[in-house]
């Protein structure tokens, strides 16, 4: 229990230093103010109200909600690489995102949060069913290798389709790796239910979750039918990957990272791994994106990006540790 | 003998084709007229855009393909090629860096120090005390350095100013635009070198091939041979990447399909089918490109990587069945 609470002090330490960190310093005082006795004309009210807090707010649900999305891949396909960014699922989302938001000519919430779960469904369906995830009996390389290839099929479309339309690098960069930048312009409450929705489902069926990876036989015997619980798992991974991706765009690796730390904390227990998880993915989220917010003052690096650079040697570290013939 | 043939008319006919179309049609009159008198327009559209185009993209192609039968026979697995193991995006970030920087040196340097850092990389980070690697490992440890410098380039580029973000960002995907004959010569003279360079290895790699004690009991030394072999592979997929840019799947691609054109089964054989799969499958990326959707000109990247995925995903399949995965 204690190390519960350790994890729920780290995520407060991140939250408070996302809040009081920026290129705006804050007096203590305005936090309450604004708060309590809201002032538009204020601009430490309005840097905190439109900015810090939106932006703080999209960190939690995308970091938990990858967290979470991460564990659950992991645990059903026994591959300790999966990822919904290496996995092509981000990718997906944010295609439909972009596609959607293109040929529909607009952006608001509505939209971006109608899109994102089609397109994370579609891609995890295609590459749970060519990486042969769902067998649960693979090498990781191959499930590796069909995300990269979802990867770049989808980023060579992006890529035709931003040169098409003319459209400036921005909508490109958007596409490649996400941030918490935008998150006034994003349905924060309702992804925030969905994010909410995909994790009780996930703590729902870990039990199960947890019964297949004993072997789909075995499973079978203690009453389990692995096509269900299979199916359960890719209705989380698309609730809480689109939820992600519709506040902040994809964000790679954070998924990779997250489960193993989980593990260590919670211990073999897919309850507990589900619920650390979601804390630990949005303080690594919301660390990085103070850390992106530090690093190039006034200028910042993209949350999306920070989490690719700290995940390029996580993947590179369990990848040299897997054996890769074997199921891993 | 038929067969040795259709790989050399099907280039032929895609560069016959890559001169022909454009945004400007050609006759057959006015290329043949423009090749043999070096007069009229065809002369001029010849001399300034397709024919270092087309020659830079049979080059490119060339090198990338025999690049990846190298390393696919190699490691005895389809699914090791250079672009697949990253050596190519770390050739692609050696290049965004050099632009972010500012660096004055020539390009081809730039790739292949960026390509022979990636290779080294993958190869220490893949090894490990007393263990042979296998290559699935490599192949592991290549994709992730793949995703690490894919990062960096993303990381840089959202540091340049706009002008020259767009310009790091064609770079990255990869294309054939506005290729002239210092392209040309580039690409041919350093190709010309390595491909005689493999061709020289032949011999050894084919011996390699049998397996290492095998080859090592037939008086080679395995791991020398290991590494030239590495290094001309990485320095062909370099020269490739400093003309054309990280095109994706090119390598990969290639040098299952030359065998399957050519029925090659020498190790020297499916180098040069490789090569010239390379070429080709560049040169119809890059004409399917050009001429994809009319008054706009994508990247030829674009449809190598929207042709090359469902081969990879389609390899996959077929390694699984075999219970290789």
């Amino acid at each position: 229990m204690s190390k519960f609470l350790w994890i729920a002090c780290l995520l407060l330490l991140v939250v408070v230093g996302s809040l009081t960190i920026g290129v705006r310093s804050l007096d203590p005082a305005a936090y309450w103010q604004a708060l309590t006795a809201y002032d538009p004309r204020d601009p430490a009210h309005v840097t905190l109200m439109a900015i810090r807090i939106p932006r703080l707010v999209a960190g939690l649900i995308a970091g938990a909600a990858l967290g979470v999305a991460g564990t659950v891949m992991q645990a059903v396909t026994r591959n300790p690489l999966a990822d919904p960014g290496i996995l092509g699922v981000n990718a997906g989302a944010a295609f439909a995102l972009l596609v959607g938001t293109t040929l529909l000519g607009r952006a608001d919430e509505a939209i971006v949060a109608l899109l994102t779960f089609p397109g994370a469904a579609i891609a995890s369906a295609i590459v749970f069913a060519l990486g042969g995830g769902l067998r649960g009996d693979v090498g990781p390389v191959r499930l590796t290798l069909a995300g990269a290839a979802l990867n770049a099929l989808l980023l060579s479309l992006v890529t035709a389709i931003v040169l098409v339309r003319q459209d400036s690098l921005d909508v490109f960069r958007f596409w490649v790796a996400g941030s918490l930048t935008q998150a006034t312009t994003r349905p924060l409450a309702e992804m925030a239910g969905v994010a909410a929705l995909g994790t009780g489902f996930a703590l729902l069926i870990a039990p199960r979750i947890e019964a297949l990876s004993l072997g789909t036989a075995l499973s079978r015997g203690l009453g389990t039918r692995p096509g269900r619980v299979q199916a359960g798992a890719l209705v989380v991974v698309t609730l809480t990957t689109g939820a992600a991706v519709a506040v902040a765009g994809p964000i790679a690796f954070l998924g990779l990272m997250v489960p193993p730390l989980a593990r260590l904390v919670a211990g073999h227990n897919l309850r507990g791994e589900l619920v650390v998880s979601a804390m630990l993915g949005a303080t690594i989220l919301i660390f990085a994106d103070t850390l992106g917010r530090l690093l190039l003052a006034p200028s910042e690096i993209r949350a999306g990006i920070m989490t690719a650079l700290i995940g390029g040697p996580v993947f590179l570290w369990i990848a040299r540790r897997v054996r890769p013939g074997a199921s891993a | 003998m038929i067969r040795r043939s259709v790989l050399p008319a099907l280039l032929l006919a895609a560069v016959v084709a890559s001169l022909l179309i454009g945004q400007v049609p050609m006759s057959l009159a006015m290329l043949w007229q423009g090749l043999v008198t070096g007069e009229g327009p065809g002369a001029l559209i010849l001399d300034t855009i397709r024919g270092p185009r087309v020659l830079t993209a049979i080059g490119a192609g060339a090198v990338l393909g025999l690049s990846g039968v190298i390393f696919q026979t190699l490691f005895r697995n389809p699914l090791a090629a250079p672009d697949v193991m990253g050596f190519t995006s770390g050739a692609g970030l050696a290049i965004v860096g050099a632009i972010a920087f500012g660096l004055t040196v020539p390009m081809p340097l730039v790739a292949a120090a960026g390509g022979l850092a990636a290779a080294v990389l993958v190869a220490a980070l893949a090894w490990r005390r007393g263990h042979r690697t296998p290559p699935l490992t490599l192949i592991l440890v290549g994709l992730g350095v793949g995703f690490f410098t894919s990062a960096l380039s993303t990381f840089l580029m959202t540091l340049l100013p706009y002008s020259e973000a767009a310009e790091a960002q064609r770079w990255l995907t990869g294309s054939l635009a506005a290729r002239d004959w210092t392209h040309v010569a580039q690409v041919w003279g350093i190709g010309v070198v390595l491909v005689a360079a493999a061709l020289a290895q032949a011999g050894r790699l084919e011996v390699l091939e049998l397996g290492h004690d095998l080859a090592a009991g037939l008086g080679i030394r395995v791991e020398r041979a290991r590494w030239a072999l590495s290094a001309t592979g990485v320095l062909l997929a370099a020269a490739g990447v400093a003309v054309a840019g990280p095109v994706p799947f090119v390598a990969l691609m290639s040098g299952p399909l030359g065998v399957r054109v050519t029925g090659a089964t020498g190790v020297a054989a499916r180098m040069l089918s490789g090569a010239g799969a390379g070429a080709l499958v560049l040169l119809l990326a890059d004409l399917a490109a050009r001429a994809a959707l009319p008054g706009i000109q994508l990247p030829a990247g674009v449809m190598t990587g929207i042709l090359g995925a469902p081969y990879l995903l389609w390899r996959l399949s077929r390694e699984m069945e075999r219970g290789k995965l």
